[in-house]
């Protein structure tokens, strides 16, 4: 099994020069053009802090010494917890490299290949199926639940979520009151807050709007978050050429200093909050006026994101994996492969929505989980890279089998072969005639029936009877399944 | 029977040295050598079959413990009386002339003796007459040919034909990269198969 966490700094888009320019240019950005906050609480406590409020036109400015002592006091290692033990806990920070799942679709191309809108039932089943499978790391909430009630829908996304994988949890957060009722739940199941601070194993995401603007209700959930001392991501997203400069290193420049923005906020509430840099770096097809997740721009702005990340020494919370493809084809497939493999090989942290998405993250299905779990075991491979030392340079074996002779059978081969090379489970590797025999299927059939076998069989570590008894007392609003 | 289920875990394992141990041992506590063979080496082989066919077990691993089966075998070789093993077969196996390819032929090979067959492997770049000598030499049940190119299939099909004018008296089965059914059927060999779990599967049933 390859594990996550893995390192590698095989990939570098970006000199030492580079790095140091786009964060000069940032640096004046957050200085001279500065970043839209309108939530009063927010702007009182910038101008508290030393940053320069222009209150007329909701204009907040910050130093080059307020983001840089923002930066040192943010973590270099945020751990997101395994519910039950340490066995899946993600330590991100370095080059550190773990591949999850990303949200928030409202749609899901089910078993039947039919389209329909994603509900409760999706979340936990989703959970359950990233449970079981070994190369998704994480489980950020993929779906959003269409049937419930916007009241109910922050308790029930996290409910499901926990109640079917122990994996680090992330999710987006869509009413403000939610955050409260969510992380009251959590405690309850951690057996008190300090637990849930000491090991979290929920995270949340409040989204910071390109080009550098905040609304109200994000900048009220991040300011909880924080206050509450639990992991955040600032999941900012430009498009390149709409809503950022057309030009990579132009986006770099705003991304990093929308993320900074970020560490920059959740400091001052709290200093020594666990923040996530936060990046989604994507472009808008100027043909189409589509947004664009899958592009290889994506995966090369990414890539570069992990070295900005990791110039500040800060956890990163990256993007990967992605497609713009609607249904698991082969658009699918080598977008996914390209936008997860730049950024895993540049040593990125939490490479989200590399896992299950489709249709430019509108859509998910259940065999894409599976097939986006080969692709991220592929790519874990090539992170984990060549190991060189005496035993795997093999002269004792190459002598010993000699000239015509083979490795079948050799006790190095026996003993490596399950770990130099990593085995896929949905795809053909048998000669024309034993995949006709089978049925001729392509992945995506073999997928549905991996999807289907697990989602049958497999039982996840459900919260404690008891715990979970009075959760529900607490939140009627949570949907029985 | 400890020492029995210690010989069969051990060939299971691939742990040829051990077995030959544990033989030493089982002989000392007067368990009976047709006992040994069959219960404790051949059953175990059994076991290895089917942990292959669920994909639990890889090649190299079934290849392993047919090697450490073998061993096995050897030791007890000057105690075996007549019935105490029996094979189930012997196979002449080479490449056609022409042809240096052999790692499928040779996983063949081996796939077939872990499966308890006798196996005589002619090597790569046979001719015709060293397979009609082999042939008589050898009394075998099955004949193999193989070949990886394209260029040497011809003689594939020349050797079956010249096998058969000979009066050679052996199924004929034949395989590699290009080689299919419909070109079996086509050159009238007596089998194909894909891969060598197939070879064993298609040995067991021409010869059943």
């Amino acid at each position: 099994m390859l594990k996550g966490g893995m390192e590698t700094s095989a990939l570098k888009f970006l000199t030492e020069e580079d790095i140091s320019k786009i964060h000069r240019v940032s640096m004046r950005v957050l200085a001279e053009v500065g970043v839209q906050i309108t939530e009063t609480e927010a702007l009182d406590l910038c101008k508290e802090k030393g940053a320069r409020v222009d209150y007329a036109n909701n204009r907040v400015y910050f130093s080059e010494e307020l983001v840089m002592k923002a930066v040192e006091s943010a973590p270099s290692t945020v751990t997101i917890y395994d519910r039950l033990d340490d066995t899946r806990n993600i330590v991100l920070g370095g080059n550190k490299v773990y591949l999850g799942t990303g949200g928030t679709a409202i749609n899901i191309l089910d078993l039947d290949r039919i389209r329909r809108e994603t509900t409760t039932e999706d979340i936990a089943n989703t959970a359950r199926l990233v449970d079981a499978l070994d190369n998704v790391h994480f489980f950020v909430i993929p779906c959003y639940p269409n049937e419930l009630d916007t009241k109910d829908v922050d308790v029930n996304r996290f409910y499901h979520s926990i109640n079917n994988t122990t994996k680090p949890i992330m999710g987006g957060i869509f009413t403000v009151d939610g955050v409260d009722k969510v992380i009251k739940m959590a405690a309850e199941i951690a057996g008190g807050m300090d637990k849930l601070r000491e090991r979290p194993f929920i995270s949340f995401i409040a989204s910071i709007l390109s080009p550098l603007k905040l609304d109200n209700d994000r900048t009220k959930i991040l300011f909880k978050v924080a206050r509450a001392g639990l992991p955040i991501a600032t999941s900012t997203a430009p498009l390149a050429g709409a809503t950022s400069p057309v030009t990579l290193a132009g986006t770099l420049v705003q991304l990093n200093a929308e993320a900074l923005t970020g560490v920059v906020l959740t400091q001052m509430v709290n200093p020594g909050t666990p923040i996530l840099y936060s990046s989604v770096p994507t472009i808008m097809d100027m043909q189409t006026m589509s947004f664009l997740f899958g592009s290889v721009e994506s995966g090369i702005m990414n890539a570069a994101v992990a070295q900005m990340a990791q110039f500040y020494k800060l956890p990163l919370y990256s993007t990967g994996g992605i497609s713009d493809s609607k249904q698991p084809d082969q658009q699918a497939g080598f977008e996914k492969a390209l936008t997860a493999i730049l950024p895993a090989l540049a040593g990125a942290n939490f490479i989200h929505e590399a896992a299950g998405q489709l249709d430019s993250g509108m859509t998910i299905s259940y065999a894409q989980y599976v097939i986006d779990n080969d692709i991220s075991g592929c790519v874990l491979r090539a992170v984990r890279g060549i190991e060189v030392d005496e035993e795997t340079l093999a002269y004792d074996v190459i002598a010993k089998v000699g000239p015509g002779g083979n490795y079948l059978a050799q006790r190095q081969t026996v003993k490596k072969m399950r770990t130099e090379f990593f085995y896929p489970k949905a795809v053909n590797r048998i000669n024309y005639e034993g995949w006709e025999e089978a049925g001729a299927k392509d992945t995506w059939t073999l997928a549905e029936e991996v999807a289907k076998e697990i989602l049958i069989k497999h039982v996840p570590q459900r919260l404690l009877e008891e715990i979970d008894q009075k959760i529900r007392e607490i939140e009627p609003g949570i949907k029985v399944l | 029977m400890n020492n029995i289920l210690g010989i069969k875990n051990s060939v299971i394992a691939g742990e040829d040295e051990l077995v030959v141990e544990l033989v030493k041992q089982a002989l000392d506590t007067e368990i009976a050598v047709s006992t040994i063979v069959n219960e404790g080496l051949i059953e175990a082989m059994n076991v290895v079959g089917s942990k292959m066919a669920t994909g639990e077990m890889y090649v190299p691993e079934v290849l392993m413990s047919a090697a450490a089966m073998q061993l096995g075998l050897e030791y007890l070789k000057p105690l075996l009386k007549e019935g105490d093993v029996t094979s189930r077969g012997k196979v002449v196996i080479g490449t056609v002339q022409g042809d240096l390819h052999d790692i499928g032929k040779n996983l063949v090979a081996m796939m077939l003796e872990s499966s308890g067959y006798e196996v005589i492997n002619l090597g790569v770049d046979q001719s015709i007459e060293n397979f009609l000598q082999a042939a008589k030499d050898n009394q075998p049940d099955v004949i193999g040919l193989s070949a990886l190119l394209t260029t040497t299939m011809p003689n594939i099909r020349e050797n079956v034909r010249l096998l058969r004018e000979a009066g050679i008296n052996a199924k004929i089965i034949v395989g590699g990269a290009p080689v299919n059914a419909d070109f079996a059927t086509e050159i009238g060999a007596d089998g194909y198969a894909a891969d060598s779990a197939g070879a064993v599967a298609l040995v067991k049933q021409l010869l059943s």
